[in-house]
Protein backbone atom coordinates (compact mmCIF):
# COMPACT_ATOMS: atom_id res chain seq x y z
CA UNK A 1 0.00 0.00 0.00
CA UNK A 2 1.52 3.32 -0.77
CA UNK A 3 0.78 6.39 0.61
CA UNK A 4 -1.31 9.06 -1.46
CA UNK A 5 -0.54 11.80 1.31
CA UNK A 6 1.88 14.70 -0.16
CA UNK A 7 3.29 17.59 1.62
CA UNK A 8 1.77 21.11 1.06
CA UNK A 9 3.72 23.38 -1.47
CA UNK A 10 5.04 26.40 0.39
CA UNK A 11 2.88 29.53 -0.25
CA UNK A 12 5.85 31.17 -1.16
CA UNK A 13 7.07 29.12 -3.58
CA UNK A 14 3.68 29.25 -5.26
CA UNK A 15 3.98 33.30 -5.30
CA UNK A 16 7.58 33.60 -6.47
CA UNK A 17 7.59 32.65 -9.83
CA UNK A 18 4.41 34.54 -10.67
CA UNK A 19 6.13 37.56 -8.69
CA UNK A 20 9.38 36.89 -10.24
CA UNK A 21 7.91 37.25 -13.97
CA UNK A 22 6.02 40.32 -13.29
CA UNK A 23 9.09 41.86 -11.67
CA UNK A 24 11.11 40.91 -15.00
CA UNK A 25 8.11 41.84 -17.37
CA UNK A 26 7.89 45.64 -15.37
CA UNK A 27 11.05 46.24 -15.89
CA UNK A 28 11.61 45.09 -19.83
CA UNK A 29 8.48 47.27 -20.14
CA UNK A 30 9.28 50.57 -17.81
CA UNK A 31 12.58 50.54 -20.31
CA UNK A 32 10.73 50.05 -23.46
CA UNK A 33 7.93 52.83 -22.51
CA UNK A 34 11.01 55.30 -20.77
CA UNK A 35 11.01 58.13 -23.13
CA UNK A 36 13.63 58.44 -25.93
CA UNK A 37 15.27 61.66 -24.64
CA UNK A 38 16.38 60.06 -21.40
CA UNK A 39 18.23 57.67 -22.98
CA UNK A 40 20.01 59.67 -25.19
CA UNK A 41 23.28 61.06 -25.16
CA UNK A 42 21.84 64.43 -25.10
CA UNK A 43 20.88 64.16 -21.48
CA UNK A 44 24.27 64.69 -20.24
CA UNK A 45 24.34 67.72 -20.96
CA UNK A 46 20.48 69.06 -19.85
CA UNK A 47 20.86 71.57 -16.94
CA UNK A 48 24.92 71.25 -17.18
CA UNK A 49 26.46 74.79 -17.71
CA UNK A 50 27.19 74.58 -21.70
CA UNK A 51 30.79 74.07 -22.77
CA UNK A 52 32.83 76.89 -23.64
CA UNK A 53 34.47 77.57 -26.77
CA UNK A 54 36.29 80.45 -28.91
CA UNK A 55 36.33 79.64 -32.33
CA UNK A 56 37.06 81.08 -35.30
CA UNK A 57 34.04 82.99 -37.65
CA UNK A 58 33.89 81.49 -41.19
CA UNK A 59 34.35 84.93 -42.34
CA UNK A 60 37.65 85.60 -40.57
CA UNK A 61 36.35 86.96 -36.83
CA UNK A 62 36.67 84.94 -33.96
CA UNK A 63 33.53 84.12 -31.73
CA UNK A 64 33.66 83.24 -27.96
CA UNK A 65 31.10 81.78 -25.56
CA UNK A 66 32.01 84.39 -23.40
CA UNK A 67 30.61 86.73 -25.73
CA UNK A 68 27.00 85.04 -26.20
CA UNK A 69 26.39 84.94 -22.26
CA UNK A 70 23.50 86.76 -21.17
CA UNK A 71 20.79 85.63 -24.21
CA UNK A 72 19.19 82.66 -25.21
CA UNK A 73 21.66 80.93 -27.60
CA UNK A 74 20.61 77.81 -30.02
CA UNK A 75 24.10 76.40 -31.33
CA UNK A 76 23.30 74.36 -34.56
CA UNK A 77 26.11 71.80 -35.04
CA UNK A 78 25.78 71.21 -39.52
CA UNK A 79 27.69 70.43 -42.51
CA UNK A 80 27.18 71.27 -46.10
CA UNK A 81 27.52 67.79 -47.13
CA UNK A 82 24.47 67.10 -44.47
CA UNK A 83 20.94 67.17 -46.57
CA UNK A 84 19.00 67.38 -43.38
CA UNK A 85 21.03 70.41 -42.56
CA UNK A 86 19.62 72.18 -46.09
CA UNK A 87 15.52 71.32 -44.66
CA UNK A 88 15.73 73.12 -41.22
CA UNK A 89 18.36 76.01 -43.34
CA UNK A 90 14.92 78.13 -44.01
CA UNK A 91 13.47 77.77 -40.69
CA UNK A 92 17.24 78.92 -38.79
CA UNK A 93 17.00 82.21 -41.33
CA UNK A 94 13.58 82.71 -40.30
CA UNK A 95 14.08 82.19 -36.55
CA UNK A 96 17.57 84.39 -36.99
CA UNK A 97 15.76 86.65 -38.49
CA UNK A 98 12.55 86.85 -36.08
CA UNK A 99 13.98 86.99 -32.97
CA UNK A 100 17.53 89.07 -33.75
CA UNK A 101 17.83 90.81 -30.43
CA UNK A 102 15.99 87.94 -28.66
CA UNK A 103 17.73 85.65 -29.36
CA UNK A 104 21.84 84.76 -30.71
CA UNK A 105 21.76 81.70 -33.70
CA UNK A 106 25.27 80.30 -33.91
CA UNK A 107 25.76 77.43 -36.51
CA UNK A 108 29.02 75.39 -36.08
CA UNK A 109 30.72 73.31 -39.23
CA UNK A 110 31.20 69.99 -38.24
CA UNK A 111 33.54 67.40 -39.56
CA UNK A 112 33.51 69.88 -42.79
CA UNK A 113 36.54 70.86 -44.78
CA UNK A 114 35.04 72.69 -47.82
CA UNK A 115 34.66 76.26 -47.37
CA UNK A 116 33.51 76.67 -50.87
CA UNK A 117 30.66 74.17 -49.98
CA UNK A 118 30.34 76.12 -46.87
CA UNK A 119 29.99 79.59 -48.63
CA UNK A 120 27.67 78.59 -50.83
CA UNK A 121 25.35 76.57 -48.12
CA UNK A 122 25.31 79.85 -46.53
CA UNK A 123 24.61 81.69 -49.68
CA UNK A 124 22.28 79.57 -51.04
CA UNK A 125 19.85 79.95 -47.93
CA UNK A 126 20.67 83.83 -47.19
CA UNK A 127 22.19 82.87 -43.48
CA UNK A 128 23.17 86.17 -41.59
CA UNK A 129 24.34 84.52 -38.50
CA UNK A 130 27.74 83.80 -37.16
CA UNK A 131 28.99 80.28 -38.12
CA UNK A 132 31.77 78.69 -36.48
CA UNK A 133 34.92 76.72 -37.76
CA UNK A 134 35.46 73.75 -35.47
CA UNK A 135 38.67 72.24 -37.07
CA UNK A 136 39.78 70.35 -34.41
CA UNK A 137 36.08 68.82 -33.76
CA UNK A 138 36.74 69.81 -29.70
CA UNK A 139 33.85 71.70 -29.29
CA UNK A 140 31.86 68.98 -31.22
CA UNK A 141 33.10 66.39 -28.55
CA UNK A 142 32.73 68.61 -25.99
CA UNK A 143 29.35 68.91 -27.03
CA UNK A 144 28.87 65.09 -27.41
CA UNK A 145 28.22 65.22 -31.09
CA UNK A 146 27.39 61.88 -33.53
CA UNK A 147 26.00 63.09 -36.45
CA UNK A 148 24.70 66.15 -38.05
CA UNK A 149 22.51 68.21 -37.49
CA UNK A 150 22.53 68.20 -33.56
CA UNK A 151 20.78 71.57 -32.44
CA UNK A 152 21.67 72.93 -28.54
CA UNK A 153 19.02 75.23 -26.67
CA UNK A 154 21.01 77.13 -24.23
CA UNK A 155 19.37 79.61 -21.96
CA UNK A 156 20.47 82.99 -20.71
CA UNK A 157 21.76 81.56 -17.81
CA UNK A 158 24.51 79.92 -19.56
CA UNK A 159 22.70 76.43 -18.85
CA UNK A 160 21.55 73.91 -21.40
CA UNK A 161 17.97 73.19 -21.32
CA UNK A 162 17.21 71.29 -24.47
CA UNK A 163 19.05 68.99 -27.19
CA UNK A 164 18.21 68.06 -30.42
CA UNK A 165 20.06 65.43 -31.97
CA UNK A 166 18.40 65.13 -35.65
CA UNK A 167 16.74 67.35 -38.16
CA UNK A 168 14.38 70.03 -36.98
CA UNK A 169 10.62 70.71 -37.87
CA UNK A 170 8.70 73.70 -37.11
CA UNK A 171 6.88 71.73 -34.29
CA UNK A 172 10.71 70.68 -32.82
CA UNK A 173 12.36 73.97 -33.09
CA UNK A 174 9.19 75.42 -31.51
CA UNK A 175 9.29 73.16 -28.83
CA UNK A 176 13.22 73.57 -28.05
CA UNK A 177 12.80 77.21 -27.96
CA UNK A 178 10.16 77.17 -25.35
CA UNK A 179 13.03 75.67 -23.03
CA UNK A 180 14.71 78.73 -23.32
CA UNK A 181 11.72 81.16 -23.04
CA UNK A 182 11.46 81.90 -26.85
CA UNK A 183 8.36 81.64 -28.95
CA UNK A 184 8.63 80.65 -32.48
CA UNK B 1 43.65 38.12 -42.24
CA UNK B 2 41.09 40.67 -42.21
CA UNK B 3 41.50 41.25 -38.52
CA UNK B 4 45.65 41.50 -39.09
CA UNK B 5 44.56 43.99 -41.38
CA UNK B 6 42.49 45.96 -38.82
CA UNK B 7 45.26 45.75 -35.93
CA UNK B 8 47.48 47.37 -38.50
CA UNK B 9 45.22 49.83 -39.52
CA UNK B 10 44.54 50.31 -35.99
CA UNK B 11 48.16 50.73 -34.82
CA UNK B 12 49.11 53.34 -37.56
CA UNK B 13 46.38 55.39 -36.80
CA UNK B 14 47.49 55.25 -33.07
CA UNK B 15 50.92 55.73 -34.37
CA UNK B 16 49.42 58.80 -36.22
CA UNK B 17 47.64 59.97 -32.97
CA UNK B 18 50.55 59.62 -31.00
CA UNK B 19 53.01 61.15 -33.39
CA UNK B 20 51.09 64.75 -32.52
CA UNK B 21 52.01 65.56 -28.98
CA UNK B 22 55.24 67.39 -28.08
CA UNK B 23 57.08 64.65 -26.20
CA UNK B 24 57.33 61.09 -26.96
CA UNK B 25 54.72 58.61 -25.06
CA UNK B 26 56.63 56.02 -23.09
CA UNK B 27 55.44 52.72 -23.80
CA UNK B 28 53.71 52.27 -20.65
CA UNK B 29 51.50 55.61 -21.88
CA UNK B 30 51.33 54.69 -25.70
CA UNK B 31 50.03 51.02 -24.37
CA UNK B 32 47.49 52.59 -22.13
CA UNK B 33 46.25 55.52 -24.74
CA UNK B 34 46.22 51.77 -27.62
CA UNK B 35 44.04 50.52 -23.90
CA UNK B 36 41.66 53.24 -23.29
CA UNK B 37 41.14 53.53 -27.26
CA UNK B 38 39.63 50.20 -27.62
CA UNK B 39 36.80 50.53 -25.16
CA UNK B 40 36.09 53.88 -26.45
CA UNK B 41 33.08 53.88 -29.48
CA UNK B 42 33.38 56.26 -32.78
CA UNK B 43 30.79 58.07 -32.24
CA UNK B 44 29.65 58.55 -35.93
CA UNK B 45 29.88 55.13 -36.97
CA UNK B 46 27.01 53.30 -38.13
CA UNK B 47 28.75 50.19 -37.02
CA UNK B 48 30.34 49.38 -33.02
CA UNK B 49 33.82 50.58 -33.94
CA UNK B 50 36.28 51.52 -31.12
CA UNK B 51 38.35 55.08 -32.25
CA UNK B 52 41.41 53.13 -32.59
CA UNK B 53 39.80 51.28 -35.55
CA UNK B 54 37.51 53.80 -37.41
CA UNK B 55 40.00 56.38 -38.77
CA UNK B 56 37.76 59.20 -39.37
CA UNK B 57 38.61 63.03 -38.31
CA UNK B 58 36.70 62.65 -35.02
CA UNK B 59 38.27 59.64 -33.69
CA UNK B 60 41.77 60.52 -34.59
CA UNK B 61 40.64 63.50 -32.92
CA UNK B 62 39.28 61.93 -29.96
CA UNK B 63 42.80 59.31 -29.74
CA UNK B 64 44.79 62.62 -29.59
CA UNK B 65 42.50 64.13 -26.21
CA UNK B 66 43.35 60.32 -24.98
CA UNK B 67 46.75 61.10 -25.48
CA UNK B 68 46.84 64.33 -24.41
CA UNK B 69 45.44 62.84 -20.94
CA UNK B 70 47.89 60.04 -20.79
CA UNK B 71 50.37 62.88 -20.30
CA UNK B 72 48.77 64.58 -18.11
CA UNK B 73 48.94 61.44 -15.86
CA UNK B 74 45.14 60.73 -16.01
CA UNK B 75 43.96 57.04 -15.22
CA UNK B 76 41.89 54.75 -17.67
CA UNK B 77 38.76 55.75 -15.38
CA UNK B 78 39.31 59.79 -15.55
CA UNK B 79 39.59 59.39 -19.12
CA UNK B 80 36.23 56.97 -19.46
CA UNK B 81 34.41 59.32 -17.55
CA UNK B 82 35.37 62.34 -19.50
CA UNK B 83 33.87 60.89 -22.52
CA UNK B 84 30.81 59.63 -20.76
CA UNK B 85 30.10 62.81 -19.31
CA UNK B 86 29.94 64.17 -23.19
CA UNK B 87 28.25 61.05 -25.07
CA UNK B 88 27.03 58.94 -22.35
CA UNK B 89 27.72 55.62 -21.64
CA UNK B 90 26.87 54.24 -25.55
CA UNK B 91 30.69 55.65 -26.69
CA UNK B 92 32.01 52.67 -23.74
CA UNK B 93 32.74 49.52 -25.30
CA UNK B 94 33.21 48.16 -21.94
CA UNK B 95 30.28 48.62 -18.78
CA UNK B 96 31.76 50.95 -16.53
CA UNK B 97 33.53 51.13 -13.13
CA UNK B 98 31.21 52.25 -11.15
CA UNK B 99 28.87 50.67 -9.13
CA UNK B 100 26.16 50.27 -12.57
CA UNK B 101 29.16 48.96 -14.03
CA UNK B 102 29.77 46.21 -11.35
CA UNK B 103 26.22 44.96 -11.43
CA UNK B 104 26.29 44.57 -15.43
CA UNK B 105 29.69 42.35 -14.87
CA UNK B 106 28.06 40.21 -11.49
CA UNK B 107 24.49 39.93 -13.07
CA UNK B 108 26.22 37.16 -15.02
CA UNK B 109 28.02 35.34 -12.65
CA UNK B 110 25.28 35.84 -9.94
CA UNK B 111 22.67 34.32 -12.79
CA UNK B 112 25.12 30.87 -12.94
CA UNK B 113 25.56 30.89 -9.28
CA UNK B 114 21.92 30.75 -8.56
CA UNK B 115 21.04 28.56 -11.09
CA UNK B 116 23.62 25.72 -9.80
CA UNK B 117 22.19 26.40 -6.57
CA UNK B 118 18.35 25.73 -8.36
CA UNK B 119 19.37 22.98 -10.41
CA UNK B 120 21.15 21.06 -7.03
CA UNK B 121 18.14 21.60 -5.08
CA UNK B 122 15.75 20.53 -8.07
CA UNK B 123 18.38 17.18 -8.41
CA UNK B 124 18.95 16.13 -4.57
CA UNK B 125 15.82 14.86 -3.86
CA UNK B 126 15.86 13.19 -6.87
CA UNK B 127 18.45 11.38 -6.05
CA UNK B 128 17.65 10.40 -2.81
CA UNK B 129 14.72 8.69 -4.09
CA UNK B 130 16.94 7.00 -6.30
CA UNK B 131 18.94 5.67 -3.14
CA UNK B 132 15.34 4.40 -1.55
CA UNK B 133 14.18 2.66 -4.39
CA UNK B 134 17.24 0.67 -4.88
CA UNK B 135 17.19 -0.37 -1.30
CA UNK B 136 14.51 -3.04 -1.74
CA UNK B 137 16.38 -4.59 -4.49
CA UNK B 138 19.15 -5.94 -2.29
CA UNK B 139 18.49 -9.46 -2.03
CA UNK B 140 21.21 -10.13 1.10
CA UNK B 141 19.86 -9.20 4.11
CA UNK B 142 22.60 -7.23 6.66
CA UNK B 143 23.67 -10.51 8.92
CA UNK B 144 24.85 -7.81 11.26
CA UNK B 145 21.67 -6.26 11.66
CA UNK B 146 20.43 -6.98 15.08
CA UNK B 147 16.67 -6.06 14.53
CA UNK B 148 16.61 -8.36 11.36
CA UNK B 149 18.04 -11.22 13.05
CA UNK B 150 15.73 -10.84 16.12
CA UNK B 151 12.65 -11.08 13.10
CA UNK B 152 14.17 -14.07 11.63
CA UNK B 153 14.49 -15.61 15.16
CA UNK B 154 10.36 -14.74 15.69
CA UNK B 155 9.49 -16.26 12.35
CA UNK B 156 11.57 -19.49 12.72
CA UNK B 157 9.54 -19.51 16.23
CA UNK B 158 6.72 -19.26 14.91
CA UNK B 159 7.37 -22.11 12.23
CA UNK B 160 8.45 -24.61 14.79
CA UNK B 161 4.85 -23.79 16.80
CA UNK B 162 3.00 -24.61 13.32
Amino acid sequence: MTSTSTNPVPIWRRVLPPVLALVLVGTLGAALLRPRSGGDAGDKLLGKPAPTFALATLDGGQLSSAQLRGQPLLLNFWASWCVPCRDEAPLLRELSEKQSGKLRVVGVLFDDKDKKGMRKFIADYGLSYPNLLDSELKTAIDYGIGGVPETIYVGADGLVKSVDRGGLTRERLSAGLKTIGVEF
Amino acid sequence: MKRLRVSIFGSLLLGAALAAPTSPLTPAQQAQVQRVGTGVRCPICRDVLPITESGNDISKQMLSQISDQVQAGQSDAQIYSYFRERYGNRVLLRPPDDSSGLLLWAIPGLALLLGAFGLGRYLRPRAAMAATVQTPIQTEPDADDPYLAEIRARVRRERGKL
